[in-house]
């Protein structure tokens, strides 16, 4: 069990080691993976879960027993997961073969850069996937597609511990070396072994993974940090280093897309997504050419 | 001596409060009109006094409506779209998609934006000396006049009686699964909640952030949103009441019904 911690750590630091390093000075790539540092601080690996998530509020109520908080940034694992959910309770199919991850993360930052904590979630599993030499693909708020079909799912929460500590716990799940799909996903859904043709080493694109989130979740961190030297946030039309970086992956603008708060269920209506605002919020335009921005809910594209 | 805070709907159109206080010895109401006075702590208070009907519908009586302020949404170079008295829309369509009257552009480094009515109604005043003017933001810019509906008077009413239960954020909202089904099995007002009580989850960016019920203990009375819809920060969710205060909110919603024509 520790080996496979052991081997996720000797990756991350492969990764680590190689991460592009944008167009910021050394001096502010050690800052933003200093702000990314606790990323993976603490492991735990299983190979049954019910949910990651579970266990993690479960060590949250630990930690506070024993009269500490638990440390930023505590990742589980798990090879399996029996009871695994997406939003609005949708089954999240979790085999053998995939990362299924889940993270916790203090809510420490202000309000105006919470808003971005999902982008950044989904900006480090797209770069995750995309080292692997595939053109993956960020739809809006944070899906992972690849040739259409998604290869990762993100879900955010935000939880109030029983003694009023506040975390952001991160569920993320990656389609692996897993090759089928039930029923309603086969269409739909992909792995990066049925994308490759081969087989994957799991510690290593774990590893990969959470070198990534330290990037995205440090960068998210020193964008407040500027923000706040410069006395502006989005609200005023700053345009945030995450989200810069989220629409270099994304190709949401220009698609044809249906909206709803749960698209699945209720769509609302179609439209075609035309700009991301600097609040991350989707501009999309109607059939009467009136234009409607949502900061919540989904899409589909058509 | 007893407070009574009308709160907001006493407020006038300088944007000062008027604070009713009534005398225990001779049973006279005075009022006070009341600048920059922090409610906050006030707020509570309201819910727990009995209602004077008579002062309330006459207030409404004799101005029934509703005073928007409209402030500078940052800072800027302001130049007015409109004149005083303009008749104006707020926004409309399936989606609330489609703007509202254009009320005035705010002009920084030159980023136009054009700020739109929210909503409908008449502009009663406007401070023409900062046309083409640099403003700071939050500067009050102008008011408009919003006649008020028998249903919004009774809801204006209502919400001085009932502890409202803001947004935290601009956000899409829905209750949490366990008030939810218990909504779905007795209805809203046989909910009852305590602070503590996780009721309603917030979604924003694809986030789901439990929200905790802070106010008062009572029912659930009034709810001002649709599961899924987008409410702006400071909105009211909920209204709670005491349980046994219901008979007299009861009692609200008939009179005003009875005597407003």
């Amino acid at each position: 069990m520790s080996s496979f911690i052991q081997q996720i750590r000797c990756h991350q630091q492969v990764f680590l080691d190689r991460l592009a390093p944008h167009s910021f000075a050394p001096a502010t790539v050690q800052k933003i993976l200093a702000y990314g540092a606790p990323v993976g601080a603490l492991i735990e690996h299983y190979e049954q879960l019910n949910r990651c998530m579970v266990r993690l509020q479960c060590l949250i109520e630990k930690a506070e027993q024993q009269g500490r908080v638990l440390e930023a940034g505590t990742v589980v694992l798990a090879d399996t997961l029996t009871e695994s959910s997406g939003r609005f309770d949708r089954v999240w199919y979790a085999p053998q073969g995939g990362i299924w991850l889940a993270m916790a993360w203090p809510d420490i930052l202000l309000p105006e850069f919470t808003r971005f904590f999902p982008f950044a979630v989904g900006l480090a599993c797209c770069r995750a996937v995309r080292q692997y030499g595939l053109d993956a693909q960020l739809k809006w708020v944070n899906d992972i597609l690849v040739n259409g079909k998604k290869l990762a799912g993100i879900l955010c929460t935000s939880i109030q511990s029983p003694g009023g500590d506040r975390y952001h716990l991160i569920g993320i799940g990656i389609n692996g070396n897993n090759q089928t799909f039930p029923g309603e996903l086969e269409y739909n859904a992909t792995s990066l072994r049925v994308q490759l043709s081969r087989k994957i080493d799991l510690a290593e694109l774990s590893g990969c993974l959470l070198a990534e989130l330290r990037w995205a979740i440090g960068l998210l961190h020193y964008d407040e940090e500027q923000a706040l030297a410069a006395g502006e946030n989005c609200e005023q039309g700053r345009q945030s280093l995450v989200l810069e970086d989220w629409q270099q992956l994304s190709d949401t603008v220009g698609q044809r897309v249906e909206y709803g708060f749960d698209v699945q269920q209720n769509p609302l209506y179609q439209a075609v997504a035309r700009e991301i605002d600097p609040c991350g919020g989707l501009v999309m335009e109607l059939e009467d050419g009136a234009r409607v921005t949502e900061y919540s809910g989904e899409i589909i594209y058509l | 001596m007893n407070v009574y805070v009308n709160y907001p709907s006493s407020r006038g159109r300088d944007g000062n409060y008027i604070l009713v206080m009534l005398c225990p010895f001779k049973g006279e109401v005075i009022y006070f009109i009341v600048r920059n006075f922090n409610f906050t702590h006030l707020t509570a208070m309201s819910s727990n006094q009995e209602i004077h009907f008579d002062e309330i519908l006459a207030r409404y009586k004799a101005d029934p409506y509703n005073y928007v302020d409209m402030h500078a949404i940052h800072t800027g170079k302001v130049r007015f779209l409109l004149e005083e008295g303009a008749q104006v829309e707020g926004a409309s369509g399936e989606w609330k998609h489609k703007p509202g009257t254009r009320l005035y552009e705010i002009d920084r480094e030159r980023n136009t934006k054009v700020i739109t009515s929210k909503t409908s109604g008449a502009i009663s005043s406007i401070r023409s000396e900062l046309d083409g003017q640099f403003v700071e933001a939050g500067e009050k810019l102008l008011t408009i006049r919003h006649p008020l509906k028998k249903k919004e008077i009774i809801e204006a009413i209502l919400q001085e009686v009932l502890y409202l239960f803001e947004a935290p954020e601009r956000a899409r909202y829905y209750f949490s699964m366990d008030i939810q089904a218990k909504i779905e099995q007795k209805g809203a007002r046989s909910v009852f909640i305590q602070p503590g009580d996780e009721i309603i989850t917030m979604s924003l960016m694809k986030r789901d952030t439990a929200v905790y019920y802070t106010g008062e203990p009572g029912i659930i009375h009034s709810v001002y949103f649709t599961p899924g819809d987008s409410m702006d920060q400071g909105k009211p969710l909920i209204g709670v009441c005491a349980e046994e205060k219901l008979p007299l909110v009861q009692k609200v919603i008939t009179r005003v019904k009875a005597e407003w024509e």
